[in-house]
């Protein structure tokens, strides 16, 4: 029988595994986006456990919410990444250190 | 009472919208349209206020409430607010008075001056700060307009700031204020810390309950009321030049002559006297601090008149004849008579303005040279000034039927009168000081005005009355200066209710004036009886050895210069106050300071102020290293500050 | 089966809002290049319209609508109003920016009222719904906006962090929500209260960690340490109209964030957050105040300005009485009336082609325009909390609020920081008054409407310091209903 803790120790380490790739990932920043794409999916996998187990189906409802903006997010995101890349020619997260101090 | 309260707000408002009118677009209006904004706004206070004094002496109304609260901290509230009663309505026209007629004099004074908006400007804000501080109903209103008038002050003794004089003289006044204001401030602490409110009438009604019993240390005779008493007329004897604090007002001559009868003579310098005669109530209750108050002030009634016989600058002997004058309202305040005090304090405005402007008037027929020595016979040239000026010094000098007179006369026979300690001691002191001050006033008027003139020949070419801005306030002035007195001195004084109601408090026991009402028979009479009485004939004997000394036997002050050489050198160093202070604030202070500096340069700059700064500079140079720009810095930071929340809430 | 439809007028707002952004939308598509003006002026009647609204509204009994996921009460609508009128005043002091510097124009002002529009949801917000949806509308077009000045490319890098450590604020703050979520059954503010008036909550483990997520994501948008390491690269790397607009309404979105989820969600909870409040705003106030005074560009150090100013704030919080709640709300909105001001004079300094970033771009700025020194002088003053400014007055609020519930180390430790604060602020104040300028060109604003406003903004500065009352007044009311 999977227990609801389970659900969410999975959820948990999804949450995790994306604040990794955001720390650990020294090269491309398509690797960010995409933890921030994990890090959302791992709060959906939350919600949903607890909507089936409670029974509760507006946890569902706040899935589909949190789907839709991410697109919207990663559309923002893929967009600024276009123009930093026109012009800097480069993606890698090692370069963005201008702004600092 | 809404009627009273809008006119009052109006009064108030008007100066300080000229004086932004006037101040704020100073490069971008015109000379006219600054003294035209100012005085017509001047104008419309001046009409204002005396309705309001109509209403308020005439109809016998009142008004205390608050306008806007502008703080709250726990109980305390912290109001602007007013309380129009017949003292504040006798102090608004007043000063609107005298305000209005030096916007007009200025006019013509000024007229060659680069800061001619500017100047329009300070003395619209001054009248507005005035304002403020007689119309208060809390002390911390009070301690606003206290402070606002300062300023205004400073800035026009410094208004010529390009003279070396100016600026010193300005640096001087605010040094000695700030003495007075610290005894202020502790007076407020007092009030506040030990009633609890700032606002004048819960305090007042709280006063008689604790009067007696309470002291302020256990053991000791010291009570509250008292310890209040002395820190706030500390702030008084600064801001109304009592001695030792006096030495500020004569460097204060150095600002431009409509200043000095504005502000250094017919309103500032007396807002400690209004102080005292408003905290009536509490000055009741402790006959100490009314001795104190009778001794200062008599004291400065004479020893400063004394000063003024030896001086040459025409504005100076007028400045200490204003010390004087301010020591006799002291002395009246200190015996109970506040209502002689506050008569002296209007006739007072009024003459001393006249011979302010007139002085001024001279002035400025002289090319801005203001010694005695080199004036004389300006008679001839200038009819206007000199009888206006004559006017004024027959009123200065208590002479009848000329409003010094009364006021004067009440004052000298209250102290001898009154019965507290050391009325007898004052009582000499101020009949003496009216043979003084007849002497030097009829000195600086001789010098001036009769004799040879001494001016080079050229300049004797160039003197010639001033324009009509010029006189027409002096001849305004001179009419209250000949009629005020006798017209007022019945219902100001004596008379039930008095012009000033309910507004001061006296106990019975104290209540001179009311011992002297019962032989008051009408001014004319008191002009008889005063024939058979000292003072008025130590006025004239004064007046008759100034007229020997300076007209028929020129050759006599010299003599006696050399014969009492002792008693000169001591006049003309003012008793060593100044070189006093310079020996040991001045130069002691440079010595304490410098060794205190050279500790403090080591230890403290060194060690404790910059090396804090150091300390602070470096943790923030290092601590701006950890932004390091690298986003997977950022996230981790935030993963850090995360988990460190976590770890502390939950085992906490 | 009867349908009955909810109560949109609580909504009239965002309805006005929306309504008018697709309007704006419209006119632009159909306007020819040159008359493309047009739509600054739309943009600013829309704001002042429903400012006007707003305030026709303030007074109006609480309303909560959208089965329970909407309110309409006297906070949110003075958080409105302000929300409002400080973008209208970022409009007239960018206008100028905008037009010389070729950024896109009605791209500008169409994701300005977006914003504005998530910003209106957010502080209505009585749902965990609608607080992450308000959210999310009033970043994504703060992200884009960073970016919309092609030419410069600080502003990308700017954007690209800003964006990345946004998502992974909000992934906080929906972590957050959904434990919550789980803990109560329920993401509604009103059934979550009333399940912890219950006190069955059986899960404390789940709740705290929900409040510590949540709360991160919220301290995030306020730029709270240690969740403020984007604060100064944004406010640097942006171009100045954009750091105008970042610096200043998104704060009191972001207030009504923090006080959503802690104030009103979950006030059982205060023994709890009270403790995580007084770390991040020690940390706050020691971070921002103490790195400012090496900075040298003025957008930089005022970033770090605002970290250390949005730690006083919390302690208003920290009190946790309506009193500090009020005290924190009108410190807010003093700071933003400040911070509005002085990103303002350097968004108006700033020409084409010369962005003004550093202090010593301010030198003798006395000599060049009095009056613009002047203004920035009234409003660092403030900052600096000097007496009788509206800075003291809010400085005062937040520790009496404290010293009132006996916390008296708190306020002093804050005190010692504000003195540290005092001499950056001071530093430019002798910058502009006592040094020589670098170019003696005196500076000319050439439209009326900015001069107006700025002028507006410094003596509001001024008189809210001479007049406090009115408004502290409003901001306890919103605490006390």
């Amino acid at each position: 029988m999977v227990t609801l803790t389970d659900y969410l120790i999975v959820g948990a380490i999804l949450f995790g595994l994306s604040l990794a790739g955001m720390i650990i990932n020294r090269k491309n920043l398509i690797i960010v986006l995409m933890s921030v794409e994990l890090m959302l999916l791992a709060v959906n996998m939350n919600f949903i456990a607890f909507s089936s187990f409670l029974q509760d189906p507006r946890g569902q409802i706040f899935v589909f919410f949190i789907l839709a903006v991410a697109a919207a997010e990663t559309a923002i995101g893929l967009a600024i990444l276009i123009i930093l890349f026109r012009h800097r020619q480069s993606i890698n997260v090692t370069d963005l250190d201008t702004l600092k101090g | 009472m809404e009627l009273l309260k809008t006119l009052s707000l109006l009064v108030v408002i008007a100066p300080l919208v000229g004086a932004a009118g006037a101040g704020l677009f100073c490069r971008q209006v015109s000379k006219q349209f600054a003294h035209r904004l100012t005085i017509a706004l001047m104008g419309f206070s001046l009409i204002l206020s005396l309705y309001v004094a109509c209403l308020v002496i005439g109809q016998d109304q009142s008004y205390e409430g608050v306008l806007y609260l502008w703080g709250q901290s726990g109980k305390l509230t912290l109001n602007v607010g007013f309380l129009i009663d017949n003292l504040t309505a006798c102090m608004m026209v007043t000063v609107t008075f005298v305000s209005f007629l030096v916007h007009i004099y200025s006019i013509g004074y000024m007229a060659e001056d680069g800061g001619y908006q500017r100047f329009f400007s300070y003395i619209s804000l001054f009248t507005f700060f005035m304002l403020m501080l007689v119309t208060a109903n809390n002390f911390l209103q009070l301690f606003f307009g206290w402070e606002g008038v300062g300023l205004a002050s400073y800035l026009l003794i410094g208004f010529w700031f390009n003279r070396e004089s100016a600026n010193q003289g300005s640096f001087k006044a605010f040094l000695v204020n700030r003495v007075g204001d610290f005894g202020f401030v502790v007076g407020i602490a007092g009030v506040l810390g030990y009633f609890g409110s700032l606002d004048y009438i819960p305090v007042f009604a709280a006063i008689p309950g604790v009067a007696e019993a309470n002291t302020l240390i256990p053991g000791t005779s010291w009570s509250v009321i008292s310890f209040i008493g002395f820190f706030l007329f500390v702030g008084a004897m600064a801001k109304s030049a009592q001695m030792p604090l006096h030495v500020w007002l004569p460097e204060s001559m150095e600002g431009p002559t409509p200043i000095s009868a504005l502000i250094h003579a017919a309103t500032m310098v007396t807002a400690g006297v209004f102080m005292v005669a408003r905290l009536s109530p509490l000055y009741q209750y402790t006959p100490s601090m009314q001795s104190f108050i009778l001794i200062i002030g008599a004291t400065g009634a004479l020893f400063t008149g004394l000063i003024a016989i030896v001086q040459n600058d025409i504005k100076r002997v007028v400045a200490y004849s204003t010390l004087s004058q301010l020591g006799y309202m002291m002395a009246a305040a200190g015996v109970s008579a506040y209502a002689a005090s506050i008569f002296h304090l209007m006739t007072h405005a009024a003459f001393k303005a006249l011979l302010f402007l007139g002085a001024g008037s001279v002035i400025l027929a002289m090319h801005h040279d203001q010694d005695l020595r080199h004036m004389g016979g300006l008679r001839k040239q200038m009819p206007i000034t000199y009888f206006t000026f004559l006017i004024g010094t027959l009123a200065l000098c208590a002479i009848p039927p000329f409003s010094g007179f009364f006021s004067k006369d009440a004052i000298i026979e209250a102290v001898h009168s009154s019965q507290i300690g050391g009325a007898s001691y004052a009582y000499v002191c101020v009949v003496l000081g009216s043979f003084v001050t007849a002497f030097y006033s009829f000195r600086a008027l001789f010098l001036a005005f009769h004799g040879e003139g001494r001016m080079s020949h050229e300049a004797k070419h160039h003197v010639k009355e001033s324009p009509w801005v010029v006189w027409l306030p002096l001849v305004l002035l001179a009419i209250p200066s000949v009629i005020q007195g006798y017209m007022m001195v019945g219902p100001m004084l004596f008379s039930e209710p008095s012009y000033l109601g309910n507004s001061i408090t006296v106990l019975t026991q104290n209540n001179v004036l009311m011992r002297m009402g019962e032989e008051f028979r009408g001014g004319f009479h008191m002009i008889l009886e005063s024939f058979g009485n000292f003072p008025l004939w130590f006025a004239i004997l004064g007046a008759f050895s100034a007229w020997i000394a300076y007209v028929k036997k020129p050759e006599l002050p010299p003599l006696c210069v050399k014969r009492f050489k002792w008693l000169y050198t001591i006049l003309i160093h003012k008793y060593g106050f100044d070189d006093f202070n310079d020996w040991f604030f001045v130069r002691g202070g440079q010595r304490t300071a410098k060794l205190m500096y050279q500790g403090d340069a080591r230890i403290i700059d060194d060690f404790f102020v910059n090396g804090a700064g150091r300390l602070i500079t470096w943790c923030s140079a290092t601590a701006r290293r950890l932004q390091t720009g690298y986003i997977y810095h950022y996230a981790f930071v935030m993963l850090l500050g995360l988990m460190a929340l976590l770890v502390w809430l939950m085992f906490r | 089966m009867n349908f009955t439809p909810p109560d949109f007028f609580p909504a009239i707002l965002e309805m006005l809002t929306l309504g008018m952004t697709c309007l704006v939308m419209l006119v632009y598509l159909f306007l020819d290049q040159k008359n493309r003006g047009i739509t600054y002026f739309l943009t600013q009647i829309t704001l002042l319209g429903t400012a006007v609204v707003a305030i026709s509204l303030h007074g109006s009994p609480e309303v909560i609508t959208f089965d329970g996921s909407f309110i309409l009460n006297s906070q949110a609508i003075l958080l409105k109003i302000f929300i409002l009128l400080s973008v209208s005043f970022v409009l007239m002091y960018s206008r100028t920016y905008i037009r010389e510097n070729d950024i896109l124009h009605g791209e500008f002002y169409l994701l300005v009222l977006f914003s504005v529009l998530g910003m209106e949801v957010l502080v209505s917000a009585y749902s965990f719904l609608t607080l992450y949806l308000g959210l999310e509308i009033f970043s994504l077009p703060l992200y884009a906006l960073i970016a919309l000045k092609g030419n410069k490319p600080v502003c990308q890098e700017a954007a690209i962090k800003y964006f990345i450590m946004g998502a992974i604020a909000s992934g906080f703050l929906l972590y957050g929500i959904s434990l919550i979520y789980g803990a109560c059954q329920s993401f509604n503010i009103h059934e979550i209260i009333s399940m912890m008036s219950l006190s069955i909550h059986t899960e404390p483990l789940l709740l705290t960690l929900g409040l510590v997520f949540m709360s991160a994501g919220a301290l995030f948008k306020l730029g709270i340490a240690p969740f403020h390491m984007w604060v100064p690269d944004v406010y640097e790397g942006s171009p100045n109209a954009m750091t105008l607009l970042i610096a200043t309404a998104p704060k009191l979105a972001g207030f009504a964030l923090l006080t959503h989820i802690l104030v009103e969600a979950l006030p059982v909870l205060f023994p709890q957050w009270q403790y995580l409040l007084i770390a991040v705003a020690l940390l706050s106030m020691a971070v921002g105040n103490i790195i400012a005074i090496v900075q040298d560009n003025i957008k930089r150090m005022l970033a770090y300005s605002s970290i250390a100013n949005m730690g006083y704030m919390l302690l208003g919080l920290i009190a946790g009485t309506p009193r500090g709640y009020g005290a924190a709300l009108f410190y807010m909105i003093i700071y933003v009336v400040m911070s509005l001001g002085a990103f303002g004079v350097i968004t108006m300094l700033s020409r084409k082609g010369f962005e003004l970033e550093k202090v010593d771009d301010f030198k003798g700025l006395n000599t060049r325009n009095p009056w613009l020194a002047f203004m920035m002088l009234l409003i660092l003053f403030s900052m600096a909390g000097v007496p009788p400014s509206a800075g003291f007055f809010a400085k005062v609020g937040v520790l009496e609020a404290l010293v009132k519930v006996n916390i008296v180390w708190l306020p002093a430790v804050a005190l010692v920081f504000a003195i540290i604060g005092a001499y950056y602020y001071l530093r430019v104040v002798k910058v502009m008054y006592f040094d020589e300028p670098l170019e003696k060109t005196p500076v000319i604003l050439e439209s009326f409407d900015t001069q107006l406003a700025i002028s507006i903004n410094g003596l509001a500065v001024f008189f809210l310091g001479l007049f406090p009352t009115t408004l502290i007044e409003l901001c306890q009311q919103a605490f006390l209903a």
